[in-house]
């Protein structure tokens, strides 16, 4: 090791030094954590071992404070550093999880400038090339010109006990001769500071243009309540404010006393040692600690009894603090200031209120951020802490604790971290409001994995099947009291329900039918059913009908069970399902849900969706939860036999446009895709047999119904896209039926879809590259298409739809459907913007563009 | 032009000052900084051209005896200084009065000139006469103390206003302006009152000052030590006792 380090007398010199350090730091940054580890120990064993003989030094050079206590300052700034970063993680990857693929790294941060105050100019020292060295950091230390030769003593011992156990040379260096030029330079040259010291040097720290940590200044004042242990506040008072000579920032300056215990506390302090000033003598001490608003720098960290001969006042050698009791909190009174000295103000208070409101002044006027003290009983005063730490502006609020000791930390409370240097927050004007200490000094590098969406498959927990299934199904509702049955006029007077009410009469289930279900369902009658609900109180609803019928049960059922719910909360849009903002309530409480669907179509018996119109504003509601997914469907062709052809491929088609949208969904799956397709190649051979012979083709009745529950099934998990938001749009705007505006913008949003270069693809992981082309492909290999290319497989798919749509009576465009161009071209631009937000675009495998949305629907009103 | 050096209205270890007629000629001591002169003069045209204060005009600058003086139009009047001694039942008024100025002054813009907080920091730097450690600690402080733009006077005193005949005043003796924070300005005049023992008439002008700008006396009090350190680079022995005790102030943690 070389004996003879350079000077840094000088800006040049400090270059030099910056170089020097910068190139170590490169080296050290590469050190295992098994090396540092060894490098942190061996330092904190050499400080430790000098803590005397440094304490020596910085009370001979600088002539303040207490041999004894420096030397527990060292000893606490070596072994409490060590021992709590011993076993941290601080060199390369601290964290990881391999599951979620997230991984944390610590850097070093390069170079430090730390700011070493006269107060602790040696267990700051060490504190901060401790924490630097366990951090792969280089740091260049700036002493204070009254305390250099301590602290550079102590960085130098550091240093070469580093070196020695394997740090490069110069990891730590410090300037000889510190100036304000040399301390600038430093600062605007480094990569962090840690700056310890006045107001006026923070303040240079924060301008440098450096990230800084700079630490505010302190007056901390300690409320004794009348339920205090009296004995314990006063001598942890005396304990903490004697320490070192009343140096720690922390350190109580004034006491505020209930006045019921103030002549107990003020005998309390006599009894140990403490001098109560007269009146002619607290005159005498104001005008020697503050000089024109400033703290005198003579009495800093000066015994009681030399500060009292300074202020000619004469007191017992011996005395430990000198006390002025005084009444005003404001600046005026320089009692109520910091005074880094064995001096202390004291209050009496009429009340705790009137205690807190001046220890608040107190912390503002000169010790905003730092820290409060309070001595009470913890048992019963739990009420008056939570008052007082929420009146506080203090980072640290420490409750029976002597100050000095309890604010470094993991002294008297072992999760406080220990550290010298105190943030106090940005009411404090600091970066930081908490003890500093290692994760401060590192840069920590994130690394984040791509991870695909946990999916999920969820349907009904009872999903029945096949034609006549229906009264053997309803056998499982045997345990049900009272059935609540939905359905449409229509139905109800033609006989549909006529097999459920005899199996609930046989099940000896109590019912009742409410059949006033409009096409549309809205919220009017959705709240005229639950009131009835409300009255018959079910436990068991039984929704029959299409999906109007349907989705009127599920809202019923949402109002019966959760009446205080809003729409407009439960209709909010959200991107993922899992993350949306609204909680839907928890469903199924009151009552059972069973679905039994009477058209082949809208898939709501296996659903989590719901719409709902406000029949006074026109809005409409559509509520996706799964919360609303039906506990059972029944599945029965006989319900479907004898629907209207109209029905028949308006409901089919809708179920075909199902299948192809969850299919290309970005959030489809393998459970989705081999339901979607089933049901395509179902739909294709039996829509047609099911729309020409109805109730004489009971098998295509049959599979129809099946094919509109896996599609239901399919997209009420991969959910749909944007055929599904232009036809909502185009729906509410020119009243047509649901199956048809899906099935009038398939084609052209097929070919939209396909598109290998869109403007945008959507987001989510799953969905790694725009395939759309090749998912249409597939859907038409299933239905034994075959082309040179996925090009010509769309083509002829895209056909294969135009001739299924002639084969069931469905036209091909828009106009086709007697709307205006006039209306059309008139709603065109709000039908646009609001089919772009409905809830189904965000599945979409393309993120649209409003202006692209228009010409979708252009194209699919002129067919070209 | 002749100027006759009769009439003699001051001496300072570094100039005489004379009267003639209606001009002061203030001459320099031979060994004088030049350039400290030149720049007083230059100060003082850009103070007279750049604001619309009641000055006295710079008429010259010129060589006397191989002596550098500057030559300004002689303000007749009486100083403020002077009506308050002379009229003790009419202080308040006058002190009013006082700091009126002094925000009318505060309330001009003269860029060009230096900043308050450049020439403290050199004036101290430079200084052997102050321990290294409380400079450090005074030029940290100064370091963090707000810069402003404010025209600063540098010497705002009673004795240089002057209220003529017709009721009008002037200011005089610009030796010292500069730009900058307008608290340092008000420590000034406190700390240059309190040197001549007006203890009285500095905590009323401090009081005022507060209530009339709405700054704290600790922005004040901020710029004591910073100003009462300049005072002390001036050498002057008198002083330095009770200098020495207000710029040792401890400013941490």
């Amino acid at each position: 090791m070389n004996e003879n380090y350079c000077t840094v007398d000088s800006v040049e010199a400090l270059e030099e030094t910056l170089k020097k350090v910068r190139k170590a730091q490169e080296e050290f940054s590469k050190f295992s954590q098994e090396k540092v580890d060894s490098i942190f120990k061996a330092a904190a064993i050499a400080s430790n071992n000098a803590r005397i003989y440094l304490a020596k030094m910085a009370v001979e050079e600088t002539g303040m404070g207490i041999l004894e206590d420096k030397v527990i300052k060292n000893h606490y700034a070596s072994e409490y550093i060590y021992n709590k970063y011993r076993n941290k993680k601080t060199c390369g990857i601290i964290e990881e999880d391999k599951a979620y693929g997230i991984k944390k790294i610590a850097e070093p941060i390069g170079i430090i400038a730390a700011v070493i105050p006269t107060t602790n100019p040696t267990s700051t020292a060490i504190f901060k090339t401790l924490l630097s060295l366990k951090t792969r950091n280089g740091i260049i230390i700036s002493p204070h010109p009254r305390a250099k030769k301590s602290t550079i003593e102590a960085s130098k011992i550091v240093l070469e006990a580093a070196v020695k156990a394997g740090a490069p040379e110069n990891i730590i260096s410090w300037i000889d001769v510190p100036s304000l030029e040399l301390t600038n330079h430093l600062m605007q040259s480094v990569d962090l500071i840690l700056a310890t010291g006045g107001p006026g040097m923070v303040k240079s720290a924060y301008s440098s243009g450096k990230p800084a940590i700079g630490v505010g200044a302190g007056n901390v004042p300690a409320l004794v309540d009348d339920s205090a242990d009296i004995t314990l506040a006063v001598n942890s008072i005396i304990h903490s404010k004697t320490f070192d000579n009343g140096m720690i920032c922390a350190s109580e300056q004034s006491v505020i006393i209930i006045d019921k215990v103030y002549d107990e506390v003020k005998s309390e302090f006599e009894k140990r040692g403490c001098y109560f000033l007269n009146d002619e003598e607290i005159d005498k001490v104001r005008k020697t600690i503050i000089i024109n608003g400033g703290l005198n720098a003579k009495i800093v960290g000066q015994k009681a009894y030399t500060i009292a001969k300074l202020a000619e006042v004469e007191v017992p050698e011996n005395t430990k603090i000198l006390i002025g009791e005084v009444e005003h909190v404001d600046f005026s009174e320089e009692f109520a200031h910091e005074k880094l000295s064995p001096i202390l103000a004291m209050y009496k208070a009429n009340s705790f209120d009137d205690a807190m409101s001046k220890a608040h002044q107190l912390v503002m006027n000169g010790g905003i951020g730092h820290t409060s003290s309070l001595y009470i009983n913890t048992l019963t005063g739990s009420e008056k802490i939570e008052k007082f730490y929420n009146k506080m502006k203090t980072c640290r609020v420490l409750i029976n604790t002597p100050s000095s000791q309890g604010g470094i930390g993991d002294l008297y409370n072992f999760r406080l971290t220990p550290s010298l240097t105190l943030g106090c927050g940005s009411w404090g004007g600091n970066s930081v409001s908490e003890n500093v200490g290692v994760d401060h000094l590192l840069n920590i590098k994130t690394v984040a994995e791509r991870r695909e969406n946990m999916l999920w498959l969820r349907v009904p927990e009872k999903v029945y099947i096949k034609r006549h299934c229906l009264p053997v199904a309803l056998e499982d509702l045997k345990d049900k009291k009272r059935a609540f049955i939905v359905t449409d006029k229509f139905l109800f007077e033609n006989g549909y329900t006529k097999v459920i009410i005899e199996k609930l009469e046989e099940l000896q289930i109590e019912h009742t039918i409410f059949s006033n279900i409009a096409p549309d369902p809205n919220l009017a009658c959705a709240k005229e059913g639950a009131e009835l609900m409300k009255a018959f109180e079910p436990d068991c609803i039984i929704a029959v009908g299409g999906g109007s019928a349907m989705d009127a049960g599920k809202i019923m059922w949402v109002l019966y069970e959760h009446p205080e719910v809003d729409f407009l909360d439960m209709a909010m849009r959200f991107m993922d399902i899992r993350k949306r903002v609204y909680d839907f309530p928890k469903m199924g409480e009151k009552a059972y849900f069973v679905a039994v669907p009477t058209s082949a179509g809208t898939g709501s018996e296996v659903t989590p969706f719901a719409v709902i119109t406000d029949e006074q504003t026109g809005v409409k509601y559509p509520l996706a939860d799964y919360e609303l997914l039906p506990k059972m469907a029944i599945v029965d062709s006989d319900m479907m036999m004898n629907a209207p052809k109209g029905l028949t491929s308006a409901s089919g088609i809708d179920a075909l446009v199902h299948s192809i949208e969850a299919y290309v969904s970005m959030m489809s799956t393998e459970f989705t895709d081999s339901m979607a397709l089933e049901a395509i190649k179902i739909i294709f051979e039996y829509l047609p047999r099911a729309y020409d012979k109805g109730a004489e083709d009971p098998e295509a009745r049959e599979k129809m119904a099946h094919a509109a529950t896996l599609a239901g099934m399919a997209f009420a998990n991969a959910f749909l896209g944007i055929c599904h938001s232009m036809g909502h749009k185009l729906g509410a705007y020119h009243h047509l039926p649901h199956g048809i505006t899906v099935s009038l913008v398939l084609n052209e949003v097929m070919k939209y879809n396909s598109e290998d270069a869109p403007t945008k693809m959507g987001t989510f992981p799953q969905y790694e590259y725009p395939n759309t082309l090749r998912r249409y492909a597939e859907i038409a290999e299933c239905l034994g298409i075959e082309g040179k290319d996925d090009n010509e497989k769309l083509e002829k798919l895209l056909v294969r739809i135009d001739e299924l749509k002639d084969s069931i009576g469905i036209k091909h465009t828009i106009k086709d459907y007697g709307i205006s161009e006039k209306d059309f071209l008139n709603t065109l631009d709000v039908m646009s913007e609001q089919a772009f937000d409905d809830q189904c675009t965000g599945a979409n495998p393309r993120y649209p563009l409003i202006e692209e949305i228009k010409e979708i629907y252009k194209k699919a009103y002129y067919g070209k | 032009m002749e100027y006759k050096l009769a009439n003699q209205i001051a001496k300072r270890k570094t100039k005489q000052v004379f009267r003639d007629r209606d001009s002061t000629i203030k001459l320099f001591v031979k060994k004088y900084s030049k350039a400290a002169i030149l720049n007083e003069a230059l100060n003082l045209a850009r103070v007279e051209e750049g604001t619309d204060l009641n000055i006295p005009k710079l008429k010259e600058v010129t060589m006397i005896d191989d002596r550098w003086g500057l030559v300004i139009e002689y303000i007749e009047g009486y100083s403020l200084a002077e009506l308050m001694d002379d009229n003790p039942d009419k202080i308040d008024e006058y002190l009013e009065l006082f700091v009126k100025i002094q925000l009318e002054i505060f309330s001009k813009k003269v860029p060009l000139l230096n900043k308050i907080k450049d020439k403290y920091n050199r004036k101290i730097t430079e200084t052997d006469l102050i321990d290294e450690d409380v400079k450090y600690n005074l030029l940290h402080k100064l370091d963090g103390l707000k810069n402003r733009s404010k025209l600063c006077h540098g010497d705002f005193m009673p004795s240089n206003v002057i209220i003529t005949d017709s009721g009008k005043y002037y200011i005089i003796d610009w030796a010292h302006v500069t730009r900058g924070n307008e608290s340092a300005d008000a420590a000034k005049t406190y700390l240059t009152l309190k040197l001549n023992k007006k203890d009285d008439l500095a905590e009323k002008y401090m009081n005022l000052f507060c209530k009339k700008t709405d700054i704290s006396k600790k922005d004040i009090q901020d710029w004591i030590p910073i100003v009462a350190a300049a005072e002390i680079t001036k050498g002057d022995k008198s002083e330095y006792k009770f200098l020495s005790q207000w710029i040792n102030v401890a400013d941490y943690e």
